[in-house]
Formats: structure tokens, sequence, C-alpha cells
């Protein structure tokens, strides 16, 4: 019996690698097609902006990783939307005043404090805050914090194409809505994996190695992103 | 008794996290994202093939190669960006020279699969200088070449020279 979970924990572990890589393709920030469009079209464009958003956001497996280690424990509807509620407050106050007051920082550094997001929350979710800290640190403000690093690293992606004044806090807006259509989108397909995996008993067998596994793809983000910083 | 177990699970997950995360980057994430390769198994993987960036002139060319240089004059508009592509065979190769008239333009050397869809592309260099000379292989058949964006509020004029084994797409 022990073995054959062994056996299990392995190929969940391999699984888990395998997506990641799998979705390695999608890691470049903006592709051509966008880029080409954001360089060619000024003023006031409110359906490609949310679009763009979207893309982002559903893409952007960091932000989804990081989103996965906060819904992993939640089953309450309410505290879903109390929590992605304040990923989004977070994302959105910085994405704005980022943009708007032209801060530009390093997206490698930011990269990589969003994988740390991740590795956090992974050890949040096996305990290791209370066990080794005597109590949790508030998982709402947590969440908060990183949800403002989350926008300035959407901010600093936004920026690399040095979008023209005219209809800029309109076209934010609306890549900030997208951002949050996406999430939603995402969002939706996360719950319904985590809520129908629940049922089951290995969810809960699984649980330790899905946090682990979360841990161990946060610290890839951490070493790949500082890695970058530092070799340019 | 209790806690010293949840101590030791705590530790063990943390460690094989970072164990398991060291290993990934080192085998296989660092060589296809930066090209760090200490292991060779990158290499040997073919993973290494995105950043192959050949340096030194001994690679072997066919000989067929177009033996003259083309040149060309390219202006970036205040603000914007523009692209110059070249169609290229896989292992194919491109020596290249580039100046601008003056100031710094941000730039990003890459290259797209041929029929592709996805909007996937690979940058082989990205900087913003005002002059940059080099070469590269074509990691695959594709369109290889460069984007560049000027971010000063003056046009800027690029003097691009490149010889090699390629059809000129042009200006994107």
């Amino acid at each position: 019996m022990l073995k054959y979970n062994k056996h299990i924990n392995l190929l969940y572990l391999f699984i888990a690698f395998i997506v990641l890589f799998s979705i390695e393709g999608f890691a470049h920030g903006v592709d051509d097609s966008t880029r080409n469009f954001l360089n060619n079209n000024t003023g006031l464009q409110i359906i490609p902006f949310i679009y763009i958003g979207a893309k982002h956001m559903v893409t952007g497996y960091d932000h989804l990783l990081f989103l996965v280690g906060v819904l992993f424990f939640l089953h309450r509807s309410r505290d879903v939307l109390l929590y992605v509620s304040m990923f989004t407050i977070g994302h959105s106050l910085t994405l704005m005043t980022g943009v708007l007051a032209n801060i530009q920082v390093n997206a490698y550094l930011i990269d990589a404090i969003i994988g740390l997001s991740v590795v956090y929350k992974g050890f949040d979710n096996l305990g290791g805050f209370k066990h080794f800290f005597g109590k949790q640190p508030c998982p709402k403000k947590a969440v908060l914090i990183f949800g403002l690093f989350h926008g300035f690293g959407l901010a600093t992606k936004i920026q690399e194409f040095q979008l023209p004044s005219e209809g800029l806090a309109a076209n934010l807006l609306s890549f900030n809505l997208g951002v949050e259509l996406g999430q939603f989108l995402a969002l939706m397909f996360i719950l319904l994996a985590i809520n129908y995996w629940r049922q089951f008993d290995s969810f809960q067998k699984f649980a330790t190695t899905t946090n682990t596994a979360l841990m161990s793809a946060g610290f890839m983000l951490v070493g790949m992103q500082l890695t970058g910083y530092f070799i340019n | 008794m209790e806690s010293n177990r949840q101590n030791r699970s705590l530790v063990k997950a943390t460690l094989i996290s970072l164990i398991v995360a060291a290993i990934v980057l080192v085998l296989f994430i660092l060589p296809a994202e930066y090209n760090i390769d200490p292991t060779g198994v990158g290499q040997s993987l073919g993973l290494t093939v995105f950043n192959e960036v050949s340096e030194d002139t001994s690679v072997v060319t066919n000989g067929k190669g177009n033996s003259e240089e083309d040149a060309v004059v390219i202006t970036v508009p205040a603000g914007r960006g523009v692209e110059y592509k070249l169609a290229m065979e896989q292992f194919k190769k491109v020596t290249y020279e580039w100046v601008t008239d003056g100031s710094d333009l941000y730039v990003d050397l890459h290259g797209e699969p041929k029929g592709d869809t996805t909007g996937y592309f690979e940058s082989y260099t990205i900087a913003t200088v005002h002059e940059m000379n080099g070469s590269f292989t074509a990691p695959y058949t594709g369109s290889h070449g460069w984007y560049w964006k000027n971010k000063s509020d003056q046009d800027v004029k690029i003097t691009l020279s490149f010889s090699g084994d390629y059809v000129i797409e042009g200006l994107k």
C-alpha cells in the first residue's frame, strides 16, 4: 500500500512539471501581434485592451499558481469572493499608479517576488507559519500585499510599450478590466477542478504533495527570474 | 511528539521542494532560458537551441551563402517601432552590423518559426544601444530579424548591413 502511494506521488510530481513546462511557451511577456497592435494604434482602444489584459492573466502561469495556492483550502464561496477581491484591489492599485506615475520596477525582481508569493502560499498551506511562528500571518493581508506586487508586475509589462498618453487612463482601465475578466475565467476553471477533486479522499491525502509541488514551482520561478536579473 | 513529527514533515516538504526546484532549474530551465548549462544535460536534450547565437566564424556553411553584402537605411519614427525581417532556413547564418545616427534604440533580435500562428517568438538579443554587430544562426526555419523601438521624440535613422544565407522579407 505504502509503496503504491510513493509511486503515485512521484507520478504526480512528474505531471505537475510537465504541466509547468507546457505552459512555458507562454512565458514571453507579450507576443508579436500584441506588440504590433500597441505600436500601430493610438487613442482609445477599449476592447483590444480588455482582450490583452485577459490574455495576460489567463496565460500568466505565475499569477495562476498563486491563485491555486490561495484557493486550495477555501470552500465557502463567500471566502473565495473575499480573497479574490483582496487580490484584485491590490493589483489594480499598483497597476494603475505604476503606469500613470511612470514607476518602472525591474521586471525580473518583481517576477521573483511573485515566485516568492507562490512559495509563501504553499508553505502557508502546509501549516508552516502556524507551526514555526505560533500563528499564521493574516492571510487576507498577505493576499492583498502580494496583490500589490503582482500589479507592479503587470504595470512593468505594459510600460514596455511607452503607451501614447492619448486615452491612456481609459485604456489602462480597460486593461485592468481585462485582467479581472481573465482572472475570473481562470478562477472558474481552478475552482471547478479543486472542488471536483475535493470530493475524493485523495484531496486530503495529496494536500501535502500538492503544496510541496506548489512551493517547488515557486522556487523555480524565483531561481529563473533571479538568474535573469543577475545576467542581464 | 506530534509537534516533532510535524516539524520533520514541514522541513522535509520544504527541502524536497527546494531540491526538486534546483534540479529542474539546473537541468532544464536555465539551459533553455539563458543558455546556462553547467551539466550539459540541457545541450544533450537540445534545450539550448533557443539561445544558439554562434559567435565564432568557424561555422561550416555550405558555401552557397550570398557572398555580397546587403545594406538598407531604415527610419524609426519617434515613439514607434519597426521590424525588419529575413526569411531563413534552419541553421543558416547571418552576420550583421547596424548603427543609428545618434540616439539609442531598444532592439529585440528575434525569430518566429515558419507557419506558426500562435504569435510565438524567441528573442536572441534584447538591448538598448545605438550600434550592434554580430551574427546568429537560425535555430529553426522561419522569419528572423530585428524589432527596433524608438523611445525618443526624434526620428532615428538606422544603417543596417548584413550578409549570409537568407531571403529578404524587409520591413513589416
